[in-house]
């Protein structure tokens, strides 16, 4: 792309470089926002048909158009500020949230090649990006003013640092495997795991658990059921958003949902062979790497609705005893196991 | 005293008292239609049949039937709910299914009455009856199908209207209630036999579908549209007063009201007064409290202020004015707006002193200059159950009909001084002589009256026979709070600054100072006023009055005032504060303290005793007695001019108008 | 704890099981139906919007006896009455609160002559509460536009009464 403003249009190389890197930007993220109101749609419709209900389908055909349809409402709704509130942060926190989401997808690769910063260490900038999420939601409760915001972002700051422990060192059994903490080198490890012709590391009995773990994980990150004890909308009040509306409000929900798909793209990638078909077998590299991540993506986020209908809402300390006590431990175990297993594999004892 | 047993309970009842009453003193409620305490008895409802031993066989209705000795009366028999039972299906066959739409609805006896003692349903099958409407003047509304024929408006209007008008026409199932050639009753009671109709027959025609009883909200009070001080109810929904019902006060007014009483309500919601006004250039404009009362404070009075009180206030009201004016180094005071100038040394002279209960007791009453019937209707039915109890009634004035024989002695006040031998033999001889003067004697026969109480000894032991009847319900209360000048109106004139509180009858050419009109009706006062505050009329203010015979009652507000105005007394607070003479009083509370201090007799509501004494008047009388104060009933006050009601009953009932009826 | 409690507790065997019942319901017919395009029956009891109906001849049945004011626990009826020309009793004001009413047809049962039913129609929704003060014009036209319906669930029910 660069070297298209470079040369065909002429342009400095800087020039060329930023451009191409705003076009690139643009293309990840208009898609995005595109992917996020159909997986809200999405999201309702898995929910509706497991409980057997139709869900949408007024808005549009099959009510395809009703996220749509929601974000002109929101869009046109008056934003109310409280006049307790700190304004600036109040404002500031929606605004972090989302482009903490929006950031994280710059060291996706979506095939091989196709990324918008293929840096060394990307799986170490998304989880430093992510971790910034929470200041979003820290800001949001403590900016309201308001008791039951303050007590939802308590609540989901705790949350979210429990489990990116857990998630830290699940990951780190990735990395240990595949030798690199770039996101393409990781997809391309998994290539012909173990040598069974099937691509992701999810195939490997040892780094079975881990994916398990890991998917349990971000949903816990994502505060998603069982783990949305920040907004458990039946029980308590709405959650740390209480008090925003209109755009405000909704860039929390968009940021929200692009934090889960990023989620599903990571469980894809990290663990399920991201871009690469599932099997390792050349007539399915005609189909091109995108899709098959697409695809991917598509049946992870189908298992989060799946697991929101099936699964009851975590109590909190459950939640917590779960995080540090259950998952903790046995992931540091996995990442001795990992490295001791890796030890001998290319060393051998004795040496 | 008979003693006999209520369903086993043993009760004692005066000589003369029936099974019903002897019912009630042992707590059992009978049923009635017909039967009312007031009214002679007809005992052709029978709806208050009881089984009675020793006896025939039969249930008896016990409102005709004396008590007796050793008699024994069962209620709950099942022979007496059987009859009872029978006699309520027999008035329901031709009383019409239409409670819906019916004005007695939520407080018909009938109703009431079916539900607690008639069948779940009825056997009647056949036509009903139906009744042609009968006419029966501005003030009742008829719907005859629905009359059970008990005739209590027929002896209401014969026996305590004194009209015979209402009669029934016609017998068995075609009886028919009407009035006397279907025209109009031409009696100011008439009124109450919408109260005493225990069916929707004769409902009230001003208050028509008007509201349901349920949703009305009621404040006891007391009227003002005489000086008799009728206690009323008044039945409110919102900012406005539907309907006035008379309440139970035997010493005052029984359960009767007046006509003007009852309907003069319906001007209190037209040609109200309400914002201030200041006349500039010559015409009064609309302006805001601050600025009527800055036009107030910029009149250079020097002291001269004086306050002239109407016929309706309050005591409160009167309280205040007199305050300011005081404060203002003023002591003019006037409550006789007509400019009559008698003596006020003595209340007591100028008193009702026989109560008007005591008037039933009179067995000799000579009315000196007075239209009893007008004046004070609810007297007058005193009077007239005076002569039931064979009292002689003479009277001194041009002759007019007082719907009881009177023997008229001219118009000549001098006959006062020189009774004819007859009437001073009656008088001589009668245990319990009355003499009533009315407003139109009171200002040359006065003294001539009271030199009555000595040639006629009047005043005796436990006895006092000279009275006055006054037409305004302020006058007592005027009077005992100093609202009476030496020359009458004629001393306040003069006066730089005047306030008329409600005063509508004054002649106003008279005053050449600043006029400052205090009141609630745009009547002539806020026509020929400088400065018109507006006021709360006796419905939307507590109030104290005192009745004609000094009977100190107290009114609670039912509504609030319309628009911008005020309760008077705190209008006159605020002005003080302006006019830099600040009033010692805050609230109602504080202000009525303040004012049982000058008057300790205010603060106990009943009878004032004024003790007796008469003051130093030429006692020699001369002059006659053209005319009546009131010429128009119903158009007394500036409530009653603005009430439509009134003003058609001014018009047909005093100026014979006839009025086509709505085809119904 | 058991060894087949262990193995079941790491495999997660509870949560696979409650998936897969998920699942299937996941492919289950559809227990609601198509709302807007598609309606249930409706009792001929249903307690909808309001209406006010007319006598066959066009006069209006309301006879303003209040009685539905009295009986409304939510007061959300207000009547004002006088004599009509031709003297018989009617309304001169007969406003219902939409955001007050809750829908318990006590209104309907204390009617004398049918005037005041609620209707069939339960989607009424409006942009402003304003709108949801009823007068006495709306719930005439209300009743004029669904008077087959009314009179159709009336007779049906009549029986029952």
């Amino acid at each position: 792309m660069t070297e298209f403003f470079n040369t065909t249009v002429g342009l400095g190389y800087e020039w060329s470089w930023f451009l191409a890197t705003i076009v690139g930007i643009l293309v990840i993220a208009l898609p995005l926002m595109l992917a996020v109101a159909m997986i809200i749609y999405a999201d309702r419709k898995i929910w509706a048909a497991m409980a057997m209900r139709r869900g949408p389908n007024v808005v549009g055909p099959f009510g395809l158009l009703q996220s749509f349809a929601d974000g002109l409402k929101v869009f046109l709704q008056e934003t109310i500020i409280p006049t307790a509130a700190n304004k600036g942060l109040f404002l500031l926190a929606p605004i972090i949230t989302f482009t903490v989401a929006l950031i994280v997808w710059a060291v996706v690769p979506f095939q091989a090649g196709v990324v918008l910063a293929d840096i060394n260490v990307g799986l170490l900038y998304i989880l430093a990006a992510s971790s910034l999420g929470v200041y979003g939601v820290i800001l949001a409760g403590w900016a309201s003013n308001s008791k039951y915001p303050f007590y939802s972002a308590l609540r989901a700051a705790a949350q979210m640092v429990s489990y990116e422990v857990a998630i830290g060192f699940t990951l780190i059994s990735v990395v240990l495997w595949a030798g690199t903490f770039n996101l393409s080198g990781i997809v391309l490890g998994q290539q012909n795991v173990m040598g069974i012709h099937l691509n992701g590391f999810g195939f490997n009995p040892l780094l079975f658990p881990m994916a398990v773990l890991f998917l349990i994980s971000s949903l816990a990150e994502t505060q998603r059921p069982p783990f949305d004890l920040t907004e458990a909308e039946s029980e308590l009040v709405a959650g740390y958003q209480t008090e925003y509306s209109s755009m405000s409000f909704a860039l929390f929900w968009l940021g929200e949902y692009a934090n889960v798909i990023l989620m599903c793209v990571l469980n894809a990638t990290l663990f399920w062979g991201g871009w690469l078909p599932p099997v390792d077998w050349a007539p399915l590299y005609a189909v091109p790497g995108i899709l098959w991540l697409f695809a991917k993506m598509l049946l992870f986020f189908f298992v989060f609705g799946w697991i929101k209908a099936t699964v009851p809402r975590y109590r909190y300390d459950q939640l917590m005893r779960l995080g540090w006590k259950v998952f903790l431990p046995l992931s540091l175990f996995w990442v001795f196991l990992v490295s001791g297993v890796l030890m001998w594999m290319r060393v051998g004892f004795g040496s | 005293m008979p003693k006999l047993k209520v369903d086993g309970i043993e009760v004692e009842v005066p000589q003369g008292a029936t099974v019903l009453q002897a019912c009630e003193a042992a707590g059992k409620e009978i049923p009635r239609f017909c039967y009312h305490e007031r009214l002679s008895i007809a005992g052709n409802c029978r709806m208050c049949l009881v089984e009675v031993k020793p006896g025939p066989p039969k249930p008896q209705a016990s409102c005709a039937l004396p008590a007796a000795d050793n008699q024994e009366v069962f209620t709950t028999t099942p022979m007496v709910k059987n009859a009872r039972e029978g006699i309520m299906e027999f008035l329901l066959i031709n009383h019409p299914l239409d409670c819906p739409i019916c004005d007695q609805g939520g407080e018909c006896d009938l109703q009431d009455q079916s539900v607690a003692y008639g069948r779940g349903q009825s056997r009647y099958a056949e036509n009903k009856r139906a009744v042609t409407e009968k006419y029966m003047g501005p003030i009742v509304k008829t719907i005859m199908t629905r009359c059970i024929q008990c005739t209590r408006c027929i002896r209401f209007a014969e026996e305590v209207a004194g009209v015979e008008e209402i009669g029934a026409i016609y017998r068995g199932e075609n009886m028919q209630i009407t009035s006397y050639l279907e025209e109009a009753v031409t009696s100011e009671l008439s009124g109450n036999v919408v109260d005493l109709c225990p069916v929707g027959a004769l409902t009230s025609k001003p208050y028509q579908y008007e509201a349901r009883p349920w949703e009305l909200r009621r404040t006891l009070t007391i009227d003002v549209m005489d000086a008799v001080g009728t206690n009323i109810r008044l039945d409110s929904r919102g900012r406005q007063v539907l309907r006035c019902v008379p309440r139970i006060n035997e010493d005052v007014n029984e359960e009767w009201a007046s006509d003007k009483t009852r309907h003069a309500i319906d001007g209190l919601v037209r040609r109200r007064l309400d914002k201030p006004y200041v006349r500039v250039n010559g015409k009064l404009l609309p302006a805001t409290w601050d600025e009527a009362f800055a036009a107030i404070a910029a009149v250079d009075h020097g002291g001269s202020v004086a306050a002239v009180a109407g016929d309706l206030v309050d005591c409160e009201t009167m309280y205040a004015a007199k305050a300011l004016v005081r404060s203002l180094g003023s002591s003019l005071l006037e409550g006789r707006q007509t400019g009559m100038a008698y003596d006020t040394s003595s209340l007591a002279a100028v008193n009702f002193n026989t109560t008007i209960a005591g008037t039933e007791e009179a067995d000799a009453i000579l009315l000196v200059g007075t239209n009893l019937r007008w004046e004070a209707p609810l007297v007058n039915t005193r009077v007239r159950k005076a002569i039931k109890r064979g009292a002689k009634v003479f009277a001194v004035g041009p002759e007019t009909e007082l719907t009881y024989k009177v023997e008229w002695l001219g118009h000549d006040l001098s006959v006062l001084g020189d009774l004819p031998d007859t009437v001073a033999k009656i008088f001589a001889d009668a245990g319990k002589p009355m003499v009533i003067v009315g407003g139109a004697a009171l200002k040359d026969g006065h003294g001539a009256a009271l030199k009555l109480v000595e040639t006629l000894n009047l005043v005796r032991n436990g006895w006092n026979g000279f009275n006055v009847v006054h037409m305004a319900a302020a006058r007592m209360g005027g009077l005992m709070l100093g609202y009476a000048a030496k020359g009458g109106i004629a001393d306040l004139t003069h006066a730089k600054l005047t306030f008329f509180l409600g005063a509508d009858e004054v002649d106003y050419s008279r005053f050449g100072g600043f006029k400052v009109y205090v009141g609630h009706h745009g009547d002539a006062g806020a026509a020929h006023a400088d400065v018109v505050l507006p006021g709360a009329s006796y419905a939307e203010k507590s109030g104290t009055w005192v009745n004609l015979e000094g009977r100190v009652q107290r009114g609670e507000r039912a509504v609030f005032p319309p628009g911008d105005a005020r309760e008077d007394w705190s209008i006159f607070r605020a002005l003080s504060d302006v006019m830099g003479a600040r009033l010692p009083f805050d609230s109602l509370a504080g202000l009525r303290e303040e004012m049982y201090g000058e008057v300790p007799a205010l603060r106990h509501e009943g009878l004032v005793s004024f003790g007796w004494s008469v003051p130093a008047i030429d006692g020699s009388a001369s002059g006659t007695i053209g005319g009546y104060p009131i010429k128009d009933f119903y158009l007394t006050n500036a409530i009653c001019r603005a009430s439509p009601t009134m003003q058609r009953c001014s018009a047909e009932l005093v100026h014979g108008e006839t009025f086509a009826e709505a085809a119904e | 704890m058991s060894v087949a409690q262990y193995v079941k507790a790491f495999t997660l065997w509870e949560f696979v099981k409650a998936h897969a019942k998920t699942l299937r319901y996941f492919f289950r017919a559809k227990a609601t139906i198509n709302y807007p395009y598609e309606r249930m029956p409706q009792s001929p009891r249903f307690r909808g919007e309001h209406a006010l109906r007319r006598y066959p001849n066009g006069e209006e049945r309301c006879i303003a006896c209040k009685l539905c004011e009295a009986v409304c626990p939510a007061q959300a009826i207000t009547i004002e009455a006088e004599p009509r020309d031709d003297g018989s009793r009617r309304t001169t004001r007969y406003d219902i609160d939409m955001t007050k009413c809750i829908y318990c047809g006590l209104c309907q049962e204390a009617c004398p002559v049918d005037a005041i039913v609620e209707g069939p129609n339960m989607d009424f929704s409006t942009e402003t509460r304003e709108e949801l003060i009823y007068d006495k014009a709306k719930l005439l036209d209300n009743g004029d536009r669904w008077e087959r319906v009314l009179a159709a669930n009336l007779a049906a029910d009549a029986p029952y009464r």
